[in-house]
């Protein structure tokens, strides 16, 4: 699915990722650890695409196609999609126009035909019950005026409209209650698939509770310093970080 | 009054000349003012960059063109001028001529006093004469002044205590200049009495590449309780020079919109000077302007709280491409008896490139102690993490881009309550980005 070599990347002339290895399989969930500042979001807007930073080494591999050469917009139409931590407000736009304007882009990047207007507010209907999204939060402008945790289960109705077989999910649990924790977790499990793959970045064990990973990395100062099953989640939640970098630093 | 004379270039003198054409004096309107206008105009001169509210449009340019005003040819296709799904009255001017060919008063004629000036009957006219309409012209600065000396024609609406305009009104300008340049000037008087209410849309077209002058007045007059909707759409093409001045006097308790949505024109500047005379008076005075090319727009407002208890809403937003200009200046003054005052104003600009400009000034003069205000004013570039937000869901960057700005500019638009008015505007930003 995705096959990251060597991955140097830096925003505003700091390198941030330095080194960075990861190869995910169709049909696998990996979550990312690791301290603040040791480049786990940056990874994120890296694969979407983000302008502002600058890949400096490496390559990075989708479904065989060099994904850095693809603009972020083709990025999503390719089939990846990042639920961002910090999900943008964007006034003057309704959330209506924006998932039918993303749709099309997507199905029309993929030579599908555009959906109708009834096709297309009935599927809004269903996938809005999988993340329990109010109904009214889509008749106002993006994220405008939503709470905490309506932006990112938002973020996850997105993902469930526009059915990526790549999903980034960037702290997507940060700051949820546990209620809206379930709702999340359970809407990223009703899309799991043997197609699709995840990417789960967090900082709490918690979450994985709910969407149990086949790999857990750590990340350190741009590298995965630390790979294992489920369980090393657990171990650093226990244990913290500290060993981890004291290792990584005798390399 | 000599002195001040003599401070005038040969250029300026020619400039006045030639917009107070000699036909001006078979003209039955405003006769008995004209002459003082006339001499209130060589007291005033025009203003320099180190004028007040000068300091960023130069007329330099405007002086030393040879403009003239001369009728146009009634024989063109008037569909691409008309607001779509219209349902009102409409009123055409071309160059500044009445053209009942292609008015159409029918729904308001019965009931309200919409006429041109020409079209005037003798008893209205000398109860218009008597109102002495362009009495106030000279405070609005030399401009308004040439305006009273020297338009042409104009648009009277007048509607009496309690009556509500059955269908809202279109003023359309159009402009049409073959090799010489084209000057013109044309003035508004509006008078809504007690608890009247009206909408009127003002149009501006100049076409084909011909170079057009225009030096337009309006003066509003909105009664006690009464409503008014004025929308401005500046669609001039841009070899098109403009200025145009309004000034509103409001009574107690009335509500007042007024849009000034500016597409075209080279140089424009629009001189707005809302008079809040009573108490609970709210009003709106708002404006858009989508500038790119050398175009360059100065929108100068005021307005003046001096009773108590009224609220004004002033929202200005600009995007400025390639080398255009924007200036904003936004003046609130309360008076020291206007307590309880709400006034708000606000000038946002996003700029397209380096190359583009905008100079924004916003002032607040408040005398009183128990006030409501807050102004600012904000430039940026359109906002990289909202594209990139867009993008990262398959939008590609253009059409991201364009959902932006349109979002942007509709804030304004979505003011206005015309229907037909909005989705023009609406189609017009589609249409450019």
């Amino acid at each position: 699915m995705i096959n990251i070599k060597n991955l140097h990347a830096s925003v505003e002339e700091k390198q941030i990722l330095k080194g960075l290895n990861l190869t995910i399989n169709p049909g696998e969930v990996h979550a990312i650890m690791g301290p603040n500042g040791s480049g786990k979001s940056t990874l994120a807007s890296v694969l979407a695409g983000k302008e502002a930073y600058e890949v400096e080494e490496g390559e990075v591999l989708f479904n065989g196609k060099d994904l850095l050469d693809l603009d972020p917009d083709e990025r999503a139409g390719e089939g990846l999609f990042l639920a961002f931590q910090y999900p943008v407000e964007i006034p003057g736009v309704s959330m209506t126009n924006f998932m039918r304007t993303s749709l099309n882009a997507v199905r029309s990047y993929r030579g599908e035909e555009p959906l109708s207007a009834g096709a297309f507010l009935k599927l809004m209907k269903e996938k809005q019950k999988i993340v329990e999204l109010d109904t009214t939060l889509t008749k106002r402008s993006v994220n405008e005026g939503f709470s905490g945790g309506e932006k990112k289960r938002n973020e996850i109705f997105q993902m469930a409209m526009l059915e990526p077989t790549f999903c980034i999910l960037d702290e997507t649990d940060s700051g949820l209650d546990i209620d809206a924790l379930r709702i999340v977790s359970q809407a990223v499990n009703q899309l799991r698939s043997e197609d699709n793959s995840f990417l789960v970045i967090t900082h709490y064990q918690r979450l994985l509770d709910y969407i149990v990973p086949d790999f857990v990395h750590v990340m350190h100062e741009g590298k995965i310093v630390k790979t294992g099953g489920k369980e090393l989640a657990l171990e650093l939640e226990e244990k913290g970080y500290d060993w981890l970098k004291a290792g990584a630093a005798s390399l | 009054m000599a002195n001040l004379q003599k401070t005038r270039t040969p250029d300026q003198t020619r400039f006045i000349e030639a917009l107070i054409p000699a036909q001006i004096n078979e003209m039955a309107w405003g006769k008995d003012l004209r002459q003082e206008h006339t001499q209130a105009l060589e007291n005033l001169s025009f203003p320099t960059r180190k004028s007040e509210g000068w300091k960023y449009t130069q007329l330099r340019g405007l002086f030393k063109e040879s403009y003239q005003w001369y009728s146009g040819e009634a024989s063109l296709d008037l569909e691409p001028y008309l607001i779509p799904n219209w349902e009102g009255d409409i009123m055409v001017f071309l160059n500044g001529v009445y053209q009942a060919q292609w008015s159409d008063l029918s729904r308001n004629q019965d009931q309200l006093l919409v006429k041109a000036f020409s079209q005037l009957s003798e008893d209205e006219l000398a109860e218009f004469n008597a109102l002495k309409p362009l009495a106030s012209a000279d405070q609005s600065g030399i401009f308004g002044a040439l305006n009273a000396a020297g338009a042409t024609e104009g648009v009277w609406i007048k509607l009496k205590r309690g009556q509500q305009a059955a269908a809202p009104i279109h003023i359309l300008h159009l402009s049409q200049a073959n090799d010489q340049p084209l000057g013109q000037q044309h003035r508004n008087v509006i008078q809504l009495e007690a608890s009247a209410e009206a909408q009127v849309v003002e149009s501006f077209y100049a076409l084909g590449e011909g170079k057009c002058f225009r030096n337009d007045a309006t003066d509003i007059h909105v009664g006690p309780n009464a409503g008014l909707e004025w929308i401005k759409l500046q669609l001039q093409s841009k070899t098109s020079t403009a200025i145009d001045t309004t000034e509103v006097h409001l009574a107690d308790d009335c509500r007042f919109g007024i849009y000034t949505l500016t597409f075209g024109g080279q140089l424009i500047r629009n001189n707005l000077h809302l008079s809040l005379d009573g108490q609970n008076i709210e009003a709106k005075l708002m404006g858009t302007y989508l500038l790119d090319g050398q175009q360059h727009v100065d929108n100068f407002t005021q307005v003046d709280h001096r009773k108590p208890n009224s609220y004004s809403n002033e929202l200005y937003k600009g995007i400025m491409d390639e080398t255009a200009t924007g200036v904003f200046s936004g003046r609130i003054h309360v008076y020291q008896e206007a307590q309880k005052t709400n006034a708000y104003q606000s000038n946002r600009n996003i700029l397209l490139t380096d190359r583009a400009n905008i100079y924004t000034r916003p002032q607040l003069e408040i005398y009183a102690d128990d006030v409501k205000c807050s102004h600012g004013a904000t430039t940026g570039k359109l906002e990289e993490d909202a594209m990139f937000y867009l993008q990262a869901r398959g939008i590609p960057a253009d059409e991201a881009r364009k959902m932006l700005i349109h979002a942007y500019v509709m804030e304004v638009v979505d003011h206005i309550s015309l229907d037909s008015v909005r989705e023009m505007v609406d189609a017009l930003i589609q249409a450019r980005y």
